[in-house]
């Protein structure tokens, strides 16, 4: 659990810990491996969900999720896609273009991502950021479900959910915390 | 996490966009006929000049209308948070490099399928005698463009002044293919005597290779942050 | 503030004294050629700066590649000051090619490939410092330049090649004419001291470069 105001640098920890982002000095690992040199391998079980969400806008709600699953190289049946949009509650919208949808309903389908695949690191990046209060209950169930498989999830935000109240460990970013700044080692699962 | 499925995915993926939007391969139509239109009025109603330099004058349409597609190759993936989310997904980083250019090259091969039949009757060339070899021509000349073209177009990306920047480093590096795809055009169009066309279509088939090699390898140094 | 090292201060006096050693046997002590006169002088500017002009490029290749290997800012900075210095040889090249090109050929300007091939080897230094002058960030600007450096210095020969076979195919080319001892001798002298001056230039741009990164972090931090 990341906290701190805005501009105190906890997207940037996150993309350094996605391997998105090179640390100007320093070094860091995530569960053993390297991030300067492991990239490739901390990215296959990795996943990171910015504030914005990676979704298409001219795609309908299946069709990014599809593409997400086959850009990890996994396949994604029509019966799981379907699945993973009811949990988030867009089952109804699965074939219109997310052009069409609300900040929110974005939101909700960029966290859908997560539960593509297996992850051993989950990064959410003010994972309440535009969701009504359904959806804050549909954030920390997935939370919940991402722990109960073994993933470790760390989530950056300003705000207080469920999720973040349970969360085992909090840190406080300050400014002070530039990239320049060497890293210590990230939480191993 | 196989390199072809990544790559189809992304070519899929900007396929199925561009068929939703019909953003880029209209206005690419339209505007490459016009730049021939205005060549053809520049010039004058010279028949034989026309002739004469119809093919330099077709290249440089593709050229011009390919720098206005190719700031367009990233344009979607921009909107939706910039390469992050490829960049984020497991495997080599070069399957966007790779996917990106095969889907500009079907843009513009797409595009030369009409264009070329265009500029036969504006300019009135016989095409059809020499299909297959201008075939083979311009994918050839079609893939230089896009391997440095798309190369480029990510470089130049978070570039201030990049609308300017692009043409600026992709022009000098297009020189070499420009003059192998223009004289082998022209030279097949007047017959290819003495086989010289063979001279520039081994010249393409160089910068192809040379450049498909080094581009692909520094690909993940020009997107890194 | 420091002073520069002594070397670099040498090597400073060594090139303006054989520039000077240089200029005036060029100017005074060689024969005027036989069949062109005393415009052939030029090419005692004009071949050394074209020789200093592509080591120059390739100095800022084998920078880049060093800096993208290594991560070191040093490397960059050589190749960058490598690079500004050279627009000031590329530029020379081509002004005496042209200045040499009105009284012989009588025009300005003719596709001659080798001419061509710096008019190109121009536009691929400037888009190098264009693509420096457009990027904020010290470490995008070190990459991205770095990329464009190598790919840059790729292209060149193929450039080259594909140029020199547009001309020729529809004209012979001019037969070189051999070249006299001492034409080759004052060239040989131009170009050393040429190349001299070119090594001063960067390593003194270079060191002002050094400074202007340390002035960046401090203002950074500010």
């Amino acid at each position: 659990m990341l906290v701190g105001a805005n501009g105190a640098g906890k997207t940037t920890l996150l993309r350094i810990i996605a391997t998105l982002l090179r640390p100007s000095s320093g070094e860091g690992t995530v569960d053993g491996l390297s991030i300067k040199d492991d990239g490739d391998l901390i990215r296959a079980r990795t996943a990171y969900v910015s504030a914005r969400g990676f979704v298409y806008d001219d795609l309908t709600a299946a069709e990014n999720l599809r593409f997400a699953a086959r850009l990890a190289g996994e396949s994604a049946s029509d019966g799981h896609v379907t699945e993973l949009l009811t949990t988030v509650g867009l089952a109804h919208v699965a074939d219109q273009t997310v052009r069409t949808f609300s900040t929110g309903m974005r939101r909700r389908l960029a966290l859908a991502g997560l539960r593509l695949r297996p992850l051993g690191l989950a990064l959410i990046d003010e994972p309440y950021a535009a969701l009504d209060d359904e959806g804050i209950t549909l954030v920390d169930r997935l939370v919940e479900d991402l722990v109960t498989d073994g993933t470790t999830v760390i989530l950056a935000s300003h705000q207080s959910g469920e999720a973040t109240r349970r969360a085992t460990s909090t840190m406080r970013l300050d400014d002070g915390l530039l990239v320049d700044t060497a890293l210590s080692a990230t939480e191993a699962s | 996490m196989s390199m072809p499925g990544r790559v189809a995915a992304i070519v899929w993926k900007d396929l199925l966009i561009e068929i939703r939007t019909k953003a880029s391969f209209h206005s690419m139509l339209a505007f490459s006929a016009l730049v021939l239109f205005v060549f053809s009025f520049a010039i004058g109603p010279d028949t034989p000049l026309l002739q004469r330099i119809a093919a330099g004058l077709l290249w440089v349409a593709i050229v011009f209308t390919g720098l206005l597609s190719l700031s367009r190759t990233y344009q979607s993936e921009e909107a939706a948070g910039g390469l992050e989310g490829l960049r984020m997904s497991p495997g080599d980083p070069r399957a966007i490099y790779l996917g990106k250019l095969a889907g500009n090259v079907l843009l513009l091969l797409g595009l030369e399928v009409v264009l070329f039949p265009a500029a036969a009757v504006l300019f009135q060339i016989e095409l059809w005698p020499h299909a297959l070899p201008l075939a083979g021509i311009a994918v050839l000349g079609t893939l230089a463009f896009s391997i440095s073209g798309t190369f480029y177009a990510a470089l130049t990306l978070h570039l201030r002044a990049r609308e300017i920047m692009l043409p600026l480093l992709l022009i000098p590096a297009l020189v070499p293919p420009l003059l192998g795809a223009v004289n082998a055009t022209q030279l097949v169009l007047d017959g290819n005597p003495f086989g010289e066309a063979d001279l520039w279509v081994r010249l393409l088939i160089a910068y192809d290779v040379v450049f498909f090699v080094a581009c692909t390898w520094l690909f993940p140094l020009a997107v890194e942050e | 503030m420091e002073r520069s090292a002594p070397f670099v201060r040498w090597l400073g006096i060594a090139a303006l004294i054989l520039m000077g050693a240089g200029s005036y046997i060029g100017l005074f002590v060689v024969r005027a050629d036989a069949e062109m006169g005393e415009v052939q002088r030029l090419m005692y500017v004009h071949v050394p700066a074209a020789w200093t002009a592509f080591i120059a490029f390739f100095v800022v290749f084998i920078a880049s590649v060093l800096y993208l290997v290594q991560r070191d800012p040093r490397a960059d900075r050589v190749a960058a000051s490598a690079a500004e210095v050279g627009v000031v040889f590329i530029s020379l090249t081509l002004a005496t090619g042209m200045l040499w090109g009105k009284p012989t050929w009588g025009v300005w300007w003719t596709w001659d490939p080798r001419l061509t091939t710096t008019a190109l080897l121009l536009a691929i230094f400037i888009g190098y410092l264009a693509v420096r002058g457009f990027a904020d960030d010290p470490e995008q600007r070190a990459r991205w330049s770095s990329i464009v450096g190598i790919l840059g210095f790729i292209q060149v020969p193929i450039v080259y090649l594909s140029v020199v076979w547009w001309r020729t195919l529809h004209q012979p080319p001019s037969s070189p004419r051999s070249v006299a001892s001492e034409i080759l001798w004052t060239w040989m002298l131009n170009f050393a001291a040429f190349l001299l001056v070119f090594i001063y230039l960067t390593a003194r741009r270079a060191r002002i470069a050094k400074l202007e990164g340390e002035l960046e972090t401090t203002l950074a931090y500010d």
